[in-house]
């Protein structure tokens, strides 16, 4: 049982940091499909930033200050430039894969994985099997908290929720809803770098090309699972942690019986009917009209 | 800045905005920009072998691009075309292997028809879902194209596995000498002729058709659209069904030409680099066609870089992503709207 905890809350943990900060992005009124890249960009930045300078503080800091850039540059091209949020976002996703690649491959050579001499700091042998876990495990439930304190029980966080709902609202009592997205990305791009780090300097220590394979995805779905509340969101995220975590214990159980790849797939045909029955529940989604913009220059 | 003419104009402003990035992006590296580009030429467009290259990358991404073009102009943001993609060479490669020994008068359009189905069909569930419940379809045709990359990846280690395979990436028996339309990595008469018949299928159903015409104003104000009449869900449908089909139909070429058989994890960025393709070509057929042959001069280039220049292949995806990026873009920021004197839209 308790195995089976640690293995949910390590799989969970950097899909929580990932969600919450696509929370924030949807409240401000931004669909954010760049949080798996920037997601691989803190993964590899806490990785490489730790092997070249040996202190983990610095990689840290370094996928921080990345992730916050390419947030900026987000907000610049949807804000300023007004290109459509969710191709921007996948842009930024390929840059994240294709810039991660390019700079392990400059700095290492024709190498497939880069592994760090030390991971995060873990709790330690005196919790037993949840000795393992790293400390953004443990700070993972304040940061929740502390978002949703944010986003529910603050002036900010109001402004920030009617900026996404009704920007016109927000603008007329002197709130710029252009303002309150740049702020709600670039802390985003702080809570993506952490997820990341978590994701590569958490159990494993390693960073490998694509290695987040699809969670920042994943994540983005968490955030319209859980209306983009943090709370709900962060519950959507431990279900998605849950169910992968059933599928290796039920290929475990039935070995040969099931494909083990369409257990993988488990997750996501989960969050196609989370989506679905959702959408049902409140009423249909985004209207038609939303690409048909894009057109009209 | 607002006839065609400043549409293009903008669209290559943003390419070459990509490819500047991409460019700095290198030399931060500590690689050679001006190395890069050259190469990337020589590898896209600068000899004959290296055209053929091109078209053998670029006339599949032209179908599947067709396919993003047909559903984008009807207001759907299908960004499921990898996933379409992948069903309509698994459902193809089904065909092929299943009705091994039959004449290929037979077997060859049945193949087809299957892939158009199967990516017709893997298109169909995320349209069903958006018309009758609202459900988004950015993100069921986005969960869409991860279910079918690991539904390819356990037909090509199951049902369909090779077992002569050496084990590194799994795949299926490669597809009979008669089946074949095209040789090994190469283009074809008739991979060129069906996409130049689907192209101008495809002309006439945009800028010709009823089909075209509404569809294309559901695109822009799907309110008139109901009002005037027209089954906004039926028209919606039809255009996910179609883009889903073009994309299997790529797929299918795939399998029976360039390729020759159903790998795992085969051209992962596919349907990434179609909608990119049909974004850049405005959403226009006819733009469609030359802009996918640069696409896919990229991604003949991407498999020179690393051969014959020493440079990562990792530069294309860059190139890719920054142009995506950019090229929805609709205002210049306000100093350098200033400097080509063009009035800032409504804010």
């Amino acid at each position: 049982m308790d195995d089976a905890l640690v293995a949910i809350l390590r799989s969970g943990t950097p899909l929580v940091y990932v969600t919450l900060a696509g929370v924030l992005a949807q409240r401000a009124g931004i669909w954010h499909l760049g949080l798996e890249g920037l997601m691989i960009i803190g993964a590899c930045s806490a990785v490489v930033g730790t092997v070249q300078t040996g202190s983990l503080a610095v990689g840290l800091l370094i996928g921080i200050v990345l992730c916050v850039l390419a947030s900026a540059l987000l907000w610049f091209v949807i804000e300023i430039l007004r290109a459509n949020p969710i191709i921007a976002g996948l842009g930024l996703t390929g840059l994240g894969l294709g810039g991660t690649d390019l700079a392990v491959q400059a700095i290492y050579g024709s190498q497939a994985s880069v592994t760090a001499p030390f991971g995060l700091p873990r709790l330690g042998p005196e919790f037993g099997a949840f000795g393992v876990l790293s400390v953004l495990v443990v700070l993972m439930p304040f940061v929740v908290f502390g978002v949703w304190v944010l986003v529910r029980r603050t002036r900010w966080g109001l402004q920030l929720t009617a900026c996404g709902e009704h920007p016109f609202a927000a603008r007329s009592v002197g709130v710029s809803p252009s303002r309150m997205r740049l702020y709600a990305l670039c802390l985003g791009g702080v809570l993506c770098a952490l997820g990341g780090a978590e994701l590569s300097m958490g159990s494993l220590q390693i960073f490998a090309y694509g290695m987040t394979a699809g969670r920042g995805f994943m994540a983005f779905a968490a955030v319209i699972f859980g209306a983009a509340n943090p709370l709900g969101a962060t519950a959507a995220a431990f279900f998605f942690a849950i169910v992968q975590a059933l599928g290796i214990r039920a290929q475990l159980l039935f070995g040969d019986k099931v494909p083990h790849d369409l257990l993988l797939a488990l997750p996501y045909i989960a969050t196609v009917i989370g989506i679905w029955i959702s959408g049902r529940l409140r009423g249909g989604a985004r209207a038609a009209t939303a690409f048909g913009e894009l057109r009209d220059y | 800045m607002n006839g065609p003419l400043g549409q293009v104009f903008r669209a290559l402003v943003y390419v070459l905005i990509g490819l500047a990035l991409c460019g700095i992006i290198f030399e931060l590296a500590g690689y050679s920009a001006p190395l890069m580009f050259q190469s990337i030429a020589e590898g896209a467009f600068l000899s004959v072998r290296a055209w053929q290259n091109s078209l053998r990358w670029g006339l599949p991404l032209f179908l599947t691009a067709l396919g993003v073009v047909i559903s984008f102009r009807c207001g759907f943001f299908n960004i499921g075309a990898q996933g379409q993609f992948y069903m309509g060479a698994i459902a193809a490669t089904f065909v092929v292997d299943g009705l091994s020994g039959a004449p290929a008068f037979v077997v060859i359009p049945l193949t087809f028809l299957a892939g158009l189905a199967g990516g017709g069909l893997w298109a169909l569930w995320p349209g069903l879902l958006r018309v009758k419940s609202g459900t988004d379809e950015v993100i069921t045709t986005l969960m869409g194209n991860f279910i079918a990359t690991l539904f390819l990846v356990y037909v090509t280690s199951g049902p369909l596995k090779d077992p002569s395979g050496t084990g590194q990436a799994a795949s299926s028996r490669p597809v009979a000498e008669m089946y074949r339309i095209g040789a090994a990595n190469a283009v074809s008469p008739a991979i060129i002729a069906i996409c130049v018949l689907v192209g101008i299928g495809a002309w006439v159903l945009v800028n010709r058709t009823a089909f075209g015409v509404l569809s294309s104003l559901a695109g822009r104000n799907p309110i008139m659209v109901v009002w005037q009449g027209a089954k906004l869900s039926r028209l919606g449908l039809a255009g996910f069904v179609l883009g889903g089909a073009l994309a299997g139909l790529a797929g299918t070429i795939e399998v029976l030409g360039p390729i020759g058989r159903l790998s795992s994890g085969m051209l992962p960025t596919h349907g990434f680099t179609a909608i990119l393709i049909a974004l850049v070509a405005n959403l226009s057929v006819l733009a469609t066609a030359f802009v996918a042959i640069f696409f896919g001069g990229l991604a003949a280039a991407g498999l020179y870089l690393p051969v014959l220049a020493g440079l990562p292949a990792a530069a294309i995806d860059i190139i890719n992503a920054a142009i995506a990026l950019f090229i929805t873009a609709r205002a210049w920021p306000k100093r350098l709207a200033g400097f080509f004197g063009q009035r800032r839209s409504a804010p």
